[in-house]
């Protein structure tokens, strides 16, 4: 194999290589645009057919004579794609064909028919055995004697510029003219009426305290697991180990009882509380701490310091990547948990709402509104996301130790 | 552990202390024995009566115990002293903040905490600065840096402090303590903190023979306690309790009855019965009155009836095993390839890899929603975009495709696809990385040992790539499995009904949810949890089995 | 450097945590500032001695709702001495209120006075959760039983001991906020431009049956692809209404058995069921019909008046026209309705039971009917005649002639759990519906596990 014909097939398989990376990053990214593209529609633009990702908004222009500005549309004058605005809709129209051939069918305005024969004596023709009125239909210059097949409607759409020429056609399959527009205000609605604010507060509180709390507990736990000799360690350390697989739904029925008896139901605390104290995090912690050189801390002993000292001095600042691992899927936890909010928080009380519970809530709601629940949707997926994509590397990093060490 | 000021006698305190050991034996016991009177603190299920009196009796006891460890100067009764007062310092400081609103006062908090945020970035800006100041090169910028952001960091957490009205909660904290209950909180709290300083004090602990092992105990069960006791409350505690419930016609509303296995007995109540025709009534062949047909195997002339007395477990247990079955490989197996693509070392990578992730980090409950309206039958995107293939496809190659239109979460065909899709998407990206993390620590020197050996790129990939990778796949499969187990949020947002078309979406934790928290079978519902537990249990050990094999053979 | 690293990382994480929280903080800036905060830290802060407090809830299904309920709220608060209102919205429908306040009631946390569908009645007062009015209201000079439809009444003053009901049985669970009917809620420009008979002229001339509905539904589903000509959702009163219009219904007569598999119940199925698969008219079963008919792509909406505030928002003429009558020459309606009732748990139950008594006078009823949603509970003729002047729709005479045609009264089951009934009879119509059940495998064995939720 030459040189050149090596380069084109690396060249190609590179190619490859980056035609399937980008269509798999496309069906990811796909959901995300379309819920921020959503998020700025009006509801109207939500239900189109034929879906289209940029926002738009219907154009109107003021037509005289129209004490209203008109909706436009494009119609076909003279074969050519025209600007008309829609004057009058829902006008009757009568699909009409002559008796013997039934399938030449032309649309005349109801207003524009007379009956064959006059008014005062009207004629008729009997077709597959049914009589059927006859009418005067204008065809070309021509007056021929028709029967209505079938009814419809049309609107009536004039030139803006010159309001006396007139284009008769169906008005649902018209296409609309629209120009490209954003509705920020979707957000702002969103937050101030259906008090996705609040929510979002209580949301930030909540994950703090968690992710703090959690720090805290299973630091000073994986150190003494890690550190500490005394009686019963290795037993509770087996126990803890042995309830890392246990799956959190197993406890919503007698924590829901447990918040019952202490009267936390109903309250923030509630969905704080139970987070602070895991196996799982305690372990983690200890499985970071076993591998710190033991001679540092020797030396520190020695020279007076005290455990507490150690721990906060020497071990701490030591253990940051491995703090941010741990805080950065306690993190996560907190802010996307659902199904614990959802059976201790009150649905009446929106005061205490966090965010997922508020998006439940908002989708009963505004179920005729997708823009307005893709805009709440955007609010409590943004806030990780754009956190993830400032500290990218180190989310991550955190991700992928976890599964090395676990 | 020397404090060569406190020169007292070592044994003045400890008549004392062992004194206050007798007095807390009576207190614990007379509590205990309170609780079965009517001046009982608080009106308890019986059950709670017997373990408060259990936990409290027990505690008098291994009072008296430390007493006569005490009195011979063996450790054993400082360790008791010590833990026993620890607890009671515990229990009294978590009732002092109980009695003062404390926990429930972080819903007040919620409500000045947004008018704090603005001062919490002033803090943050204190300590930018501070660290700003940190890596600056020259020092006296450096120290007048740091000191700014002291001061800076200081005085917005002041501000802060003052936003969210903090001096008032304090001084409602104290008002709510002013009453004769959170005296006696905050009095017994006093009383076991000044307990605990007596028998911690060197004195104390020379008298009893303190060794550097005694207090290494004492510092280990120190550290771990914090953690320990939370957990035993939110975690150990209620554990046991699921299990006792689901012994029990618990429903949330009256005290909870006994009844033995009978739970366990309807979740495992089946029948299997022969079929006479395909069609054959399920009336005609089980106990009607007990059972409900689950599903049939049908063949020719005949074929087996699947019945049981709740056939929505069964049901729901035929999902959530479907749903893993399809999800599990549906977000394993493109990971593997995508990670073996993101290993190369090809510019770009890294963007690629952070844009797979970005789905396991959004919201689930957000996620849902979104997907709703991309599955819509009539104007969502996922059938526009099948409809533009068949078009496409029907125009390039002349074929006569038609247009499926296709009812994503209202056909009971395509429901359990559509949740199993959206949970493939969000999981995908995320073990992604953990294959990367496992594929950058296989050694380089594998590969070229293989090279040398002229393997190519296939051999490698089947005799070095996927053997080496066997811990992170068994990690990746099994966390993926145990999630997947799991299933709620998806289905509970996605479908609605939450059970789906035709119960084809109900999912075991979805039928617990429901059991618990809409039927009111609280028991149940705990029994529910345990055979949960038990088959997540059994599907790992499965897979653990599996992997110590392959490693065997690997060996 | 992996310490800076960290320093930048975790200072982001709390700075953006912090000012997307921040995007919310000037909202609540404003009523907190309001009251002094250590008010709103006390739970307990004692209220003037004399006042009680009390809180309400209904289940609001839009934003106008909720802010009809908490101006009645407000109003009531201001006449009714001595008690001070809060109300809540509670969840919607898709969102388990019910099933949420099943639980608050056994958390203690629930409010005094809610209102709960009339399905819901049974199971609520049977386990203990709501509170038995009938010796408060024995007590209260003016209070009679015979201003409501007699319908929800009989449910409201089931003695499920006695299973006697009436004004004399010992039992009142509440009292109905409202009613309401179904209705077929009409594009006119669709129907127009199908050149389609107008279902309201038929209606008028006695000939609206399922024939001419029909007609109707095919004529404009042959618009187009994506233009429909009925839809309706996925929950038992719409396909309720197809079994009573044959002459089936989901139980026998006294409530206590499974009537699904009778050749009238199963006859309605089966049009309803010709309707998606045969004729091809209807909007996918099972996907809301709502946005589509909001869109403009749906020629007749079939559903209840609450719907009738969002439908006011549409673009499109739009008009009501009653349900088409079926072989039993009924329309098969339902009369829904749902109730006030008291918390078993309240601390007030005197001035609970006043404050569902002040919920459904003439006057309040009134107001919840202007915003259109719903029907006042109290049958009276004026009731009647101003409920014809919220309009629109023009045809509000519709929902009326629906109540007059004596329809089938959503109840609960108080011979066993309306839920459970509603788990298995669901799923199991919702197969026949989307075409992988047969009528006939439905018919021969729903009943056989239906009435395994009767209580024998």
């Amino acid at each position: 194999m030459n040189i050149k014909s090596y380069r084109l097939l690396r060249w190609l398989g590179n190619g490859l290589v980056y035609f399937i990376l980008t269509a798999f990053a496309f069906v990811m990214l796909f959901p995300f645009a379309y819920m921020l593209s959503t998020s700025l529609k009006i509801p109207s633009d939500t239900f189109r057919y034929p879906p289209r990702m940029l926002p738009r908004d219907p154009v109107s222009q003021a037509v005289p004579g129209y004490d209203e500005p008109l909706p436009l549309y494009y119609v076909l004058v003279n074969g050519e794609k025209t600007q008309f605005a829609l004057a009058q809709s829902n006008l009757k129209v009568g699909r009409y064909a002559p008796a013997e051939n039934l399938s030449q069918v032309v649309e005349r305005r109801l207003t524009e028919v007379r009956p064959t024969g006059g008014a005062m004596n009207p004629q008729s023709v009997t077709v597959d055995g049914k009589e059927q009125k006859l009418f005067d239909v204008t065809v070309d210059g021509q007056v021929i004697p028709m029967i209505l097949v079938s009814q419809t409607t049309v609107g009536e759409f004039v030139n803006p510029q010159n309001p006396q020429e007139k284009v008769y056609q169906n008005v649902r399959l018209s296409e609309p003219v629209e120009n490209v527009s954003a509705h920020p205000e979707n957000y702002s609605d969103v937050i101030a009426l259906r008090g996705l604010d609040r929510a979002l507060t209580n949301t930030a509180l909540v994950t703090i305290l968690v992710v703090l709390g959690q720090l805290a507990t299973s630091v000073i736990g994986g150190y003494a697991f890690a550190r500490l000799r005394f009686a019963g360690r290795d037993t509770v350390f087996v126990l803890y180990l042995g309830t890392i697989m246990i799956p959190f739904v197993m406890l919503i029925v007698p924590l829901y009882q447990l918040m019952v008896f202490i009267g936390w139901t109903d309250r923030l605390v509630s969905l704080v509380m139970p987070w602070i104290f895991t196996a799982y995090g305690t372990f983690l912690m200890r499985q970071h701490f076993i591998t710190f050189p033991k001679e540092i801390e020797e030396a520190a002993l020695i020279d007076g310091a005290s455990r507490l000292q150690i721990l906060s001095k020497i071990l701490i600042p030591a253990s940051v990547p491995a703090l941010a691992t741990q805080s950065t899927f306690t993190f996560l936890y907190a802010w996307n948990s659902f199904i614990w909010p959802l059976i201790v928080i009150n649905v009446g009380n929106e005061e205490n709402h966090v965010l997922t519970l508020a998006l439940n809530v908002l989708r009963g709601r505004a179920s005729d509104t997708p823009n307005l629940i893709l805009a709440g949707a955007a609010i409590a997926i943004l806030p990780p996301l754009v956190v993830f994509i400032l500290g990218q590397h180190f989310f991550v990093e955190s991700v992928a130790s976890s599964g090395v060490k676990g | 552990m020397t404090h060569p000021t406190q020169a007292h006698t070592p044994n003045a305190a400890l008549p004392l202390l062992a004194a206050w050991r007798g007095l807390f034996a009576v207190l614990a016991a007379t509590l205990a024995a309170l609780l079965w009177t009517n001046q009982a603190p608080a009106d308890l299920a019986l059950w709670l009566k017997i373990v408060f009196s259990l936990v409290l009796g027990l505690a008098a006891l291994l009072s008296l115990f430390a007493i006569f460890h005490i009195l011979r100067r063996s450790h054993t009764g400082r360790s008791l002293a010590l833990g026993l007062d620890y607890l009671g310092f515990v229990a009294s400081f978590v009732t002092v903040l109980h009695l003062g609103q404390v926990f429930v006062g972080i819903d007040s908090f919620a409500d000045t905490f947004g008018r704090g945020i603005p001062a919490l970035g002033v803090v943050l800006l204190g300590y930018l600065i501070d660290a700003a100041g940190e890596r600056s090169p020259f020092n006296g910028t450096q120290t007048t840096l740091r000191q700014i952001g002291r001061w800076v960091a200081l005085i917005g957490f002041g501000f802060f402090l003052w936003q969210v009205s903090a001096l008032q909660g304090i001084l409602f904290v104290a008002s709510s303590l002013a009453n004769p209950a959170g005296f006696t909180a905050l009095g017994s709290a006093a009383i076991f903190g000044l307990a605990l300083w007596g028998m911690w004090r060197n004195p104390a602990a020379q008298a009893l023979n303190s060794k550097n092992q005694h207090e290494a105990m004492l510092n280990g069960w120190l550290f771990l306690s914090p953690n320990l006791i939370g957990f035993l409350i939110f975690f150990a505690g209620p554990l046991l309790l699921s299990f006792y419930f689901s012994f029990t016609d618990s429903d949330a509303f009256n005290p909870p009855n006994w009844v033995g296995l009978e739970n366990y007995a309807k979740i495992l109540n089946i029948r299997f019965a022969g079929l006479e025709s395909a069609t054959q009534l399920a009336r005609d062949v089980v106990d009607i009155k007990i059972y409900d047909e689950v599903g049939r195997l049908t063949w020719g002339s005949g074929g087996i009836l699947f019945a049981a007395a709740d056939k929505f477990f069964w049901l729901a247990l035929r999902n959530t095993l479907t749903f893993a079955l399809f999800a599990v490989p549906l977000s394993v197996l493109p990971a593997l390839v995508l990670a073996n693509i993101l290993n190369s070392k090809l510019p770009g990578m890294k963007f690629f890899r952070a844009v797979y992730f970005l789905p396991s980090i959004a919201a689930i409950v957000g996620i849902s929603l979104v997907w709703q309206w991309l599955y819509n039958a009539t104007i969502g995107y996922i059938n526009y975009f099948i409809t533009l293939g068949i078009e496409f496809w029907n125009a390039a190659f002349n074929a006569g495709l038609v247009d499926p239109k296709i009812q994503w979460v209202s056909d009971e065909k395509t429901a359990l696809f559509a949740v199993i899709l959206i949970a493939a998407w969000q999981t995908v990206g995320f073990n992604t990385v953990l294959f990367l993390a496992g594929l950058q620590n296989i050694p380089g020197e594998l590969y070229e040992a293989a090279t040398v050996d002229g393997a190519g790129a296939w051999d490698k990939f089947w005799r070095i790539t996927i053997p080496m990778l066997a811990p992170s796949t068994f990690y990746v499969i099994s966390t993926t499995t145990i999630q997947a187990m799991q299933v709620f949020e998806q289905v509970f947002i996605l479908m609605n009904p939450a059970e789906g078309p035709n119960n084809s979406t109900l999912t075991l934790v979805l039928y617990l949810y429901r059991s618990g928290f809409v039927n009111f079978k609280q028991g149940y519902a705990s029994a529910i949890a345990w055979v949960l537990f038990i088959v997540i249990f059994g599907l790992t050990l499965l897979q653990f089995q599996r992997q110590r094999k392959s490693s065997i053979y690997e060996a | 450097m992996k310490h800076n690293l960290l320093w930048k990382f975790a200072s982001l994480l709390v700075v953006l945590s912090f000012v997307f929280a921040a995007c919310g903080a000037p909202a609540t800036e404003a009523p907190a500032a309001t009251e002094a905060p250590a008010a709103t830290e006390a739970p307990a802060e004692p209220a003037p001695a004399e006042e009680v407090s009390l809180r309400w809830r209904t289940r609001p299904d839009n934003q106008e709702e909720i802010d009809v309920y908490s101006n009645i709220s407000a109003e009531l608060d201001a006449e009714m001495e001595g008690i001070t209102l809060t109300y809540e919205p509670g969840g919607t429908e898709g969102a388990n209120y019910q099933e949420q306040l099943r639980a608050e009631v056994a958390a203690g946390t629930a409010p005094d006075v809610f209102w709960i569908p009339g399905t819901d009645v049974a199971d609520f007062a049977t386990r203990g959760l709501i509170l038995n009015a009938a010796d408060l209201a024995a007590a209260t000079d003016g209070y009679s039983a015979d201003a409501f439809y007699p319908g929800p009444m009989a449910h409201l003053t089931y003695n499920p001991e006695t299973a006697a009901s009436g004004a004399e049985s010992g039992a009142l669970w509440g009292l109905p906020r409202d009613v309401s009917t179904f209705a077929l809620y009409l594009n006119l420009d669709l129907i127009a431009e199908a050149g389609a008979p107008d279902p309201r002229e038929l209606a008028a001339k006695g000939e609206w049956d399922w024939d001419a509905f029909l007609e109707v539904a095919q004529k404009t589903r042959a618009l187009g692809s994506d233009i429909y000509g009925y839809g309706a959702s996925a929950w038992w009163g719409p396909y309720g209404v197809w079994l009573n219009a044959a002459g089936g219904g989901f139980f026998n007569a006294e409530r206590t058995a499974c009537a699904l598999n009778t050749p009238e119940s199963l006859a309605g199925l089966d049009f309803q069921r010709a309707l998606y698969a045969d004729y091809d008219v209807a909007t996918p079963y099972g996907e809301d019909p709502e946005p589509p008919f909001r869109a403009g792509k749906v020629a007749m909406f079939q559903n209840g008046r609450w719907a009738t505030p969002g439908v006011r928002t549409v673009e499109f003429n739009w008009d009501v026209v009653e349900l088409p009558k079926g072989p039993n020459v009924t329309q098969g309606n339902w009369l829904f309705w749902g109730a006030y009732v008291i918390n078993a748990k309240t601390e007030h139950p005197e001035e609970a039971w006043k404050l569902v008594q002040a919920l459904t006078t003439a006057q309040t009823q009134g107001k919840v009917a202007a915003l259109g949603a719903n029907i006042p509970s109290r049958q009276s003729q004026e009731a009647f005649d101003a409920f014809l002047t919220f309009t629109p729709p023009a045809n509000n005479q519709a929902f009326l002639n629906g109540l007059a045609d004596s329809p089938a009264t959503e109840g609960p089951l108080w011979a066993g759990s309306w839920p459970e009934y509603d788990k298995i009879m669901g799923p199991a119509i919702q197969a026949v519906l989307t075409g992988s059940k047969s009528v006939d495998d439905f018919g021969a064995t729903i009943c056989d596990e239906a009435d395994k939720v009767f209580v024998k």
